[in-house]
């Protein structure tokens, strides 16, 4: 029987955590994200995971890195200053090949910003916000019952590919409250050969290192890495569509953005304007041959980016489209959150 | 006559969405935008409390259940 539940974003990805078998948080609280250490700490005396409020975020994801290396499904939260603090250890274990998983509820920025809803974060998550050639599986939920599902997702990707995998969530989806249906609980592997859990007689000693001093060597792990993602870029991208068969616009929106892009399609269609709405559900991987697809259709007139962000993912289905059609931009940030009726005025001045 | 009524804003429990302030049929709520609260959000005030009218459209509107209505006897 599944647990039907009526929960904050927040609360419902920390209970879905603890029933994907998480054993490790370490956090430091942040609005709008607070809620996620506030329901594992009250939940903790129940189950059986390590929690800890780490003195700050960089403490927090090096910790993650510790735990991860020792087995442990180890998992933070954060939002966006703090996401921005933690980029260092985040390369640290894309390159020690560790799976764990980070959550960001985006606010608005640059700098210390607001605390309402935004999507600036998007090129620090796609585009690898430390240093080097690495980077994140980023799952973009647009309900409290996504949160649910890709966290369980999350934490599957990251010990699939030992990889960090990253939800690039929104404080609109985290403050809101939805009816879930949450999974039961599941038991997960403790098979890690490559952990460092304390050297027997009968193995060779694991060492998790992202230091190679040979640029040979530093060159074969770039390789291997490269590798890697190009599995993951055939065999991970999820997408979904709404009203796209006939659609002439299409509008390519993510997150809670994409929730209000669903009513500006319907509005539009009840003004017989044939538009679609496509939804990148894995940013990265972002879904390029479904949009290479769309931009050889001729049906097809125009692509928006519809974000709430000042335009970051236009420039990748820009790269995608490659001047066959155009692509145009709307959004707002700062933490303003825009009506439909805004959007479908906007567009209408741009078609 | 219309009834007479109280509100009450659970200041920690509210995270500002601003639902109650437009269902309430009498404006009598607002967002109070010179404080916060301890997440840093700007939370729901009664402003004019002489208006309410007790319906309790704000509690039900509400999402983190932080609003508590008190009706005055006669």
């Amino acid at each position: 029987m599944p647990e039907i539940k009526f929960m904050k974003g927040n609360e419902a990805l920390a209970e879905a955590a603890i029933r994907a078998g998480m054993n490790g948080y370490f956090g430091y609280p942040i609005t709008p994200q607070s809620e996620v250490i506030e329901y594992l700490a009250s939940e903790e005396p129940r189950h059986n995971y390590v929690l800890l409020q780490a003195e700050s975020e960089v403490a927090s994801i090096n910790m993650v890195y510790g735990a991860a290396g020792a087995g442990a499904r180890a998992m933070t939260t954060t939002s966006s200053p703090g996401f921005s603090l933690m980029q260092e250890g985040m390369s640290y274990i894309a390159c020690a090949e560790l799976p764990c998983v980070v959550v960001n509820v985006v606010r608005g920025g640059p700098g210390l910003g607001t605390i309402q809803p935004s999507q600036g974060d998007y090129f620090q998550a796609v585009k690898g916000g430390g240093h080097g050639d690495y980077r994140l599986i980023t799952l973009a939920p647009n309900s409290v019952q996504e949160m649910v599902d890709f966290t369980v997702l999350a934490f599957d990707l990251a010990d699939k590919y030992l990889t960090p995998v990253l939800i690039l969530s929104d404080g609109a989806i985290g403050q809101m409250m939805e009816k879930v249906i949450l999974p039961d609980p599941v038991k997960p592997s403790t098979n890690k050969p490559w952990a460092t859990t304390g050297k027997k007689a009968n193995r060779e000693r694991n060492i998790i290192t992202s230091l190679y001093i040979q640029s040979e060597d530093m060159e074969a792990k770039n390789l291997r890495l490269q590798k890697k993602y190009q599995n993951i870029e055939q065999s991970e991208v999820l997408l979904e569509e709404y009203k796209m068969s006939d659609a002439e616009v299409v509008l390519v929106a993510y997150g809670v953005t994409s929730r209000i892009c669903k009513k500006v399609v319907d509005l539009a269609r009840a003004e017989r304007l044939k538009f679609g709405l496509l939804r990148p559900k894995t940013l990265w991987p972002f879904p390029k041959a479904h949009i290479d697809q769309l931009a050889e259709k001729t049906v097809t007139k125009q692509f928006f980016s519809i974000e709430m962000s000042s335009g970051q993912m236009i420039e990748d289905v820009r790269l995608v489209v490659n001047g066959r059609k155009p692509v145009n931009f709307w959004g707002r940030n700062g933490g303003i959150i825009p009506t439909p009726e805004e959007i479908l005025a906007a567009l209408k001045a741009q078609l | 006559m219309p009834a007479k009524g109280y509100v009450e804003i659970s200041q920690e429990g509210c995270k500002g969405c601003g639902l109650c302030v437009t269902h309430c049929p009498v404006s009598c709520l607002e967002i109070n935008t010179s404080d916060t609260n301890s997440f840093g959000l700007h939370y729901a005030v009664l402003a004019q409390p002489e208006k309410c009218i007790a319906c309790q459209n704000c509690s039900v509107i509400c999402p983190d259940a932080a609003i508590t209505v008190y009706k005055k006897l006669e």
